[in-house]
């Protein structure tokens, strides 16, 4: 088969192209899902489907199976996404590692593992935190020693996403120590979860759903061939990933979420017609479109051909805060319902302000918290003193 | 640091921003604000002669009536670099807000000659159509007809350069709807009262008893005044918003620059993450009023004009909230410098303060914004 040139197609019809294909493959139960992070098996359908349509990898190369899409049509592809509620699939495989090792991976490596990860034998997690390491990622511990042919692997991971549901593990090693510069001595190995000494453990957040997992590795041997890269230089290896990505860290897909619950619940209480609340809620909503703009700004530069610096974080801190602010509103709304866990009645349907609430804690934390990223900020755009 | 990014193929726009930065070079802002502010005027004669000579003063006014026959995006660009350079002259209100209402006025001697006038600086035509609000003790101005023309009486308030006018554009209401005319500055039965405005400049009051003005300086009559009102305001929004975005943006660097001048503790007080995430908070809220700023220009040429509308309320709020609260921060972070006259920085909290509650305070603007949404 011809691969289209998906870049080559105006907006409207690559939009269409999107629409159509979700009407065709995408199940009605999967749709708008409540759940944030499905497993594997449960969204396996989906992903298969676009594994087949040649929809499932929209931004590696056509020659490694992707679509190849240009950033401008790949922001069509994700807004088009979470327009018509598809469900999330564990896309680290497709996000994250497929991209590094397109970059930074030997040929072989590309032909054994891209496959798998578009056939979906390969579900992939991405351990990078650990418990002492989370906004100092360069401080980790975990220890691969060399044994021959083999490293061998041993430590622990936590808020390793879905592990859970993946058998492969992207992880950041120590190898070796320079004191002077810690970024120094980290490695990045592919791991195969089924080898004796991974343990899995997950652990229920405050929406008391499992997203999240503590990995264990006791002895873990690892053929040396499952480095991607230099040894002692993962850092630059991880750090290389996100480029135009980080655009959508910053979308404002959760505050649009949030906002028309409130709306939802506002309109069955009457709410619209308490000045005080209008006011209140006129700033969350200027907010939000105000977003939009700010989103413009940086999405103009992609679309334009050009690159992003590191201010489009600001995004990022923004629709994190905004989406904490609004379901904050809705709870306030609900006046003594807020003690419910479950959703609470507005008219004649239901409104999961509660879910929303403790969901909008996790963004600002995780991709670098807030304050991590105005530490950024701070050097690599406003040039301030260390 | 912050900028309202328009395309700019030509290079027009960057030249825009390279003539307000050579002009106050030559001609600081906060110096002309302290001199102004001292002899208590409303304008600087000199630097608004050569903003006019420049062609800024008439940059809206199409060719055939003297001006520079450019648009909003370069009114945009203007603003905000004037806003940056602190040339707190009444842009919005003597050229925006006067340049809109005679660009869209029906052709008329009386029109051509005060555009013409107001785009080479001879003449300054002021707009007066503010009514006393309802907290004030004020008569409310009301036009009657006769054969030999209108007569006016009552008060008009927030009138900008009105030592300086010539000319008045005054909309007064009358029993047909309204009527939008013009008012020598000389006209017998017209009084002005000044009040110190808060950015240094004086800010005009008019009184009439029975001033009278022939029917040739009619520029607009019935349902039509308030179209042309509204679209003044309309452009005149654009352009405080876009003022109040370079006055954030500017505020934000100056901050930078002297938290990383002022040393404490051994170390520049920019170092402290303290300082180092307000400074953050502070760029951010200066994008956002830029991209806002953008926004409101760009949905202009768009056929949907509630979206238009709404885009302008949301700038406007946006970007006066931001400059004011900018300011607010970076004045505290100048510390005791920051509270002292000398220093430029409380200047540009003034003048944000000033220009965020002129046509519509932010809160005001979004209630505005939400009721055209919700009215959808």
């Amino acid at each position: 088969m011809m691969a289209t040139d998906w870049n080559a197609l105006s907006d409207e019809d690559f939009r269409a192209a999107f629409r159509d294909l979700v009407k065709r493959r995408l199940p009605t139960e999967l749709r708008f899902m409540r759940k944030q992070r499905p497993l594997f098996d449960e969204v396996a359908v989906w992903y298969h489907a676009l594994a087949e349509e040649g929809w499932l990898s929209p931004v590696w190369p056509v020659k490694y199976g992707g679509m190849g899409l240009n950033p401008a049509k790949h922001m069509i592809y994700v807004e088009e996404w979470g327009r018509l509620g598809c469900p999330r699939i564990p896309d680290h495989g497709i996000g994250l590692i497929g991209p590094l090792l397109i970059e930074h991976g030997t040929e072989e490596q590309k032909a054994t593992y891209l496959p798998k990860i578009l056939s979906g034998e390969h579900v992939w997690c991405q351990g990078y935190s650990e418990p002492n390491s989370g906004s100092d990622l360069a401080s980790l511990r975990t220890a691969a020693v060399r044994d021959g042919d083999h490293f061998v692997v041993s430590g622990q991971k936590i808020w390793t996403t879905l592990a859970h549901c993946a058998n492969w593990i992207f992880a950041l090693v120590r190898t070796s120590r320079d004191d002077k510069v810690r970024q120094k001595g980290i490695t990045v190995l592919l791991i195969d979860m089924t080898t004796p000494g991974v343990k899995v453990r997950p652990i229920a957040n405050l929406r008391g759903e499992t997203d999240f997992c503590e990995v264990f590795f006791d002895n873990v041997r690892v053929p040396v061939e499952n480095i991607v890269g230099e040894i002692d230089q993962g850092w630059n290896v991880a750090k290389s990933v996100l480029g135009h990505e980080r655009i959508f860290l910053g979308a404002p897909t959760r505050p649009e979420i949030a906002i028309e619950r409130l709306e939802k619940l506002a309109r069955a209480r009457g709410a619209f017609e308490d000045p005080a609340f209008l006011s209140r809620y006129a700033k969350h909503r200027l907010d939000l479109y105000d977003l939009g703009s700010a989103f413009e700004r940086f999405a103009k530069v992609l679309r334009d051909g050009g690159e992003l610096g590191a201010d489009v974080s600001i995004l990022k801190i923004f629709t994190t805060e905004l989406y904490q602010r609004i379901t904050e509103e809705t709870i306030a709304l609900a006046g003594e319902d807020a003690r419910y866990f479950d959703d609470i009645e507005a008219g004649n349907d239901r409104v999961d302000a509660m879910n929303l609430f403790l969901d909008s804690r996790a963004p600002a934390i995780f991709g670098g918290s807030n304050e991590i990223q105005k530490n950024i900020l701070s050097k690599a755009v406003l040039g301030l003193p260390g | 640091m912050p900028r309202a990014i328009f395309d700019d193929p030509d290079g027009t726009l960057a030249m825009l921003r390279d003539s307000v930065e050579a002009l106050s070079a030559r001609s600081p802002g906060p110096a002309s604000l302290r001199a102004k502010r001292s002899r208590k005027g409303d304008s600087d004669p000199a630097l608004w002669s050569a903003m006019a000579e420049a062609g800024w003063v008439g940059l809206l006014l199409p060719e055939n009536l003297g001006g520079a026959g450019l648009g909003l995006t370069e009114q945009a660009v203007l603003s905000e670099a004037l806003g940056r350079a602190l040339i707190a002259e009444p842009i919005a209100a003597s050229s925006v807000f006067a340049s809109v209402l005679l660009r869209d006025a029906p052709s008329s001697t009386e029109r051509d000659r005060l555009a013409a006038g107001l785009a080479a600086g001879s003449l300054r035509v002021s707009p007066a159509w503010r009514r006393p609000s309802r907290h004030s003790a004020a008569r409310m101005l009301a036009a009657s007809e006769d054969q030999a023309g209108i007569a006016l009486d009552g008060e008009l308030q927030f009138v900008d350069a009105a030592t300086s006018a010539t000319d008045f554009l005054v909309v007064a209401p009358t029993r047909a709807g309204g009527v939008l005319l013009s008012v020598p500055a000389a006209s017998p039965g017209l009084t002005l009262e000044e009040r110190a405005g808060v950015d240094g400049a004086m800010i005009g009051s008019l009184r009439f008893e029975r001033v009278r003005a022939p029917r040739e300086r009619v520029l607009a009559q019935a349902e039509s005044v308030d179209a042309l009102v509204d679209n003044a305001v309309l452009h005149a929004r654009v352009a405080l918003a876009a003022e109040l975005a370079g006055i954030a943006s500017k505020a934000v660097e100056m901050t930078i620059s002297y938290t990383k001048d002022r040393v404490q503790f051994g170390r520049p007080i920019a170092s402290f993450q303290a300082v180092q995430h307000r400074l953050v908070d502070m760029w951010s809220d200066a994008e956002f009023a830029c991209a806002a700023v953008v926004n409101a220009v760009v949905r202009q040429s768009g056929s949907d004009r509630r979206a238009a509308r709404m885009a302008v309320l949301a700038a406007k709020a946006r970007a006066g909230d931001a400059a004011t609260s900018v300011c607010r921060r970076a004045v505290h972070l100048h510390g005791a410098m920051g509270f002292t006259d000398e220093h430029d920085i409380g200047l540009y909290l003034k003048r944000a303060v000033a220009l965020s509650a002129t046509l519509g305070q932010p809160e005001a603007l979004r209630l505005e914004f939400v009721e055209l949404e919700r009215a959808a």
